[in-house]
């Protein structure tokens, strides 16, 4: 009798559960005070409506680098904790091609190789925006992925490669030893400084996208410049021959070996999208915020995890899907909280999920 | 010649030696069984063959080739399959996913063999875009035994196919091993299930603390008395 009544109690109301209980509760009030303000006037549909672009702008930059993260995780079997450093690397080696191809003329060629390190030229006077300097910043942004991609592999034959099978835990400690070399090899070459170094986005009232009166047309570069990748990567994942040995490989490492499939094959594909995918999306937030640090990538990555286990690590789909949650959590959270403190609506949502959901929303439906 | 000679394997897991100068032979289109008690090392037979153990001495050779030091992945390319007894599908894959990763060290998937597999198994192509994982035991089993047919391989290795199969479809399963030999497969087989394999094949061999210990027909093996007495439960 006693033994019944423990257990009942233990899975009807465990502290956990509770606490978990009274989150939601805070999340439903919110969500109904939402309505409420948007109904009485307190919040205008403009306002509400420019949170929502936001949060999906910030949802698919986080999005993007959680797609890698969440592959390197389900096919190398380890959470990479360099992968916000390789973000960092994309920004930095893509924007320092925008500055050599669009700076010509205005600034000196090492003031440019070093993204303004020396306080040169300001992005103001090279007209640093997308209408302006569209090769140059399309060039950026390919050689973003490119840089990104070649470091990535460097590391892996340098590092990760000797440990293929040493374990979890092993290689997480690794990365993390890759992640501080990376960042501060970029702090040593553009120093520590934060600097602008796009000119404002120029808008467009065109189109008139989410009832905002104009559009910003770097944060339109990016959405659709995010989208056009996650579509790929999709399509690639589902219908190439390499994408479903990846999935395949993701399901069951040792039954793909006994298959024939080249492991090591798809970890280096594996490492080319992932890394791919970051330094496009560190590129992007750059272009996004005008103002490229160091740390960009460092920052970021808390989000980027948040959105990988809020999905379900190892489902990149899950990733797509956690990222637009956390996107949109922290910037609709400003109606009620200052922007410093945002970040906690993402990680209160995503402890939420872990209490109900331990294994993500997407957790064991779809991997890679 | 056999097809597959084995004579003196040492073999095992790290510093772990499992098997002792293991000899065994399958000849050409042969249906061969391997039974034995727990822990005799009867699945890493069939793991040392396809490269997975450590090799520690004796020889493997297949069609006159030595292939005792090669990685699985190139001897998949001689024409041997293999199906482990566990996690031997890709769960989060469609059914023809599965198959078409059988195929996958060709150019391209042969789209005969895949309307074989098909003919073979009807319930695959009827549920060919299902996810594998979702699937029954029995049907798993298919999806295994049809990816590894893929390379339409001289020798087929099906450790423990009946295992945590119900009654009626243990049986079934044995069928379907007997019709891939009788296309001309041979097979080489580890089975829990002793006296229902040693019936169906042509020889046996029972494996004891990881050296042969009897060799002869399945029939002659089965009316042994002292393999009944001792493996066979009387």
């Amino acid at each position: 009798m006693g033994t019944r009544d423990a257990r009942g109690l233990r899975t009807a109301v465990t502290p956990e559960r509770l606490f978990g209980g009274v989150l939601l509760l805070g999340v439903v009030i919110l969500v109904l005070d939402l309505f409420r303000r948007v109904a009485t006037g307190d919040l205008s549909a403009d306002a509400l409506s420019s949170f929502l672009w936001r949060g999906l702008v910030d949802g698919l930059i986080i999005g993007l680098a959680a797609i890698g993260l969440s592959m390197t995780y389900s096919i190398l079997r380890f959470a990479n904790f360099s992968h916000g450093d390789l973000v960092t690397t994309g920004a930095f080696t893509g924007w320092t091609v925008a500055y050599i191809i669009g700076g010509i003329g205005v600034a000196d060629l090492s003031s440019r190789l070093l993204l303004r390190a020396d306080g040169g030229a300001s992005p103001g006077e090279m007209n640093m925006h997308i209408l302006a300097e569209p090769i140059a910043i399309v060039s950026g942004l390919v050689f973003a992925a490119v840089a990104t991609i070649l470091v990535a592999l460097a590391i892996d034959n340098l590092v990760y490669r000797r440990m293929r099978n040493a374990g979890g835990i092993a290689l997480l400690i690794a990365s993390v030893g890759v992640a501080l070399v990376l960042r501060y090899v970029i702090a040593f070459f553009y120093t520590s400084s934060t600097r602008g170094v796009t000119a404002s986005a120029p808008e467009s009232d065109h189109w008139l996208l989410f009832w905002t009166d104009s559009i910003n047309l770097h944060q339109t570069t990016m959405v659709v410049s995010a989208i056009v990748l996650m579509l790929g990567v999709h399509l690639m994942l589902q219908y190439t021959t390499l994408g479903k040995a990846m999935r395949a490989m993701a399901d069951n490492r040792d039954l793909a070996l006994v298959t024939g499939i080249p492991t090591e094959r798809v970890v280096r594909a594996t490492w080319i999208i992932g890394a791919g995918l970051a330094g496009v999306a560190g590129y992007l937030v750059v272009l996004d915020r005008g103002t490229i640090t160091f740390n960009l990538g460092w920052f970021l990555l808390l989000l980027i995890f948040a959105a990988v286990i809020l999905g379900g690590i190892g489902s990149i789909y899950g990733a797509i899907v956690g990222a637009l949650i956390i996107g949109l959590a922290i910037n609709v959270s400003l109606v009620w909280i200052p922007a410093d403190l945002n970040e906690v609506a993402a990680f209160g949502l995503m402890i939420l999920v872990l209490i109900f959901r331990p294994a993500g929303l997407f957790g064991g439906v779809e991997t890679a | 010649m056999g097809l597959l000679e084995v004579s003196g394997l040492d073999a095992g897991y790290g510093d772990l030696q499992i098997l002792a100068g293991v000899n065994l032979v399958v000849d050409a289109g042969e249906y061969v069984a391997i039974v034995g008690p727990n822990g005799a090392g009867k699945s890493t037979v069939m793991k040392s063959i396809f490269g997975l153990t450590a090799y520690m001495g004796g020889s493997i050779t297949f069609a006159d080739e030595e292939i005792s030091q090669l990685p699985p992945e190139r001897i998949i390319t001689k024409g041997i399959g293999y199906v482990p007894q566990n996690d031997n599908i890709f769960p989060s894959l469609t059914v023809k996913e599965n198959l078409e990763m059988g195929a996958y060290i060709l150019d391209e998937v042969p789209q005969s063999r895949l309307r074989r597999v098909y003919d073979r198994f009807p319930v695959l192509e009827e549920r060919k875009s299902q996810k594998a994982g979702t699937m029954s035991g029995g049907q798993q089993q298919m999806v295994a035994m049809g990816r590894s047919l893929m390379l339409d391989p001289d020798l087929l290795m099906l450790d423990e196919p009946s295992a945590g199969l119900a009654p009626d479809l243990v049986e079934e399963t044995f069928d379907r091993v007997d019709q891939i030999n009788d296309d001309g497969t041979a097979v080489l087989i580890v089975e829990q299930n002793a006296k229902e394999a040693l019936r169906r094949c042509d020889r046996g061999y029972v494996l004891v603390q990881g050296s042969n210990r009897y060799e002869d027909t399945g029939e002659a093996l089965l009316a042994d008395e002292q393999v009944r007495q001792e493996f066979l439960g009387g």
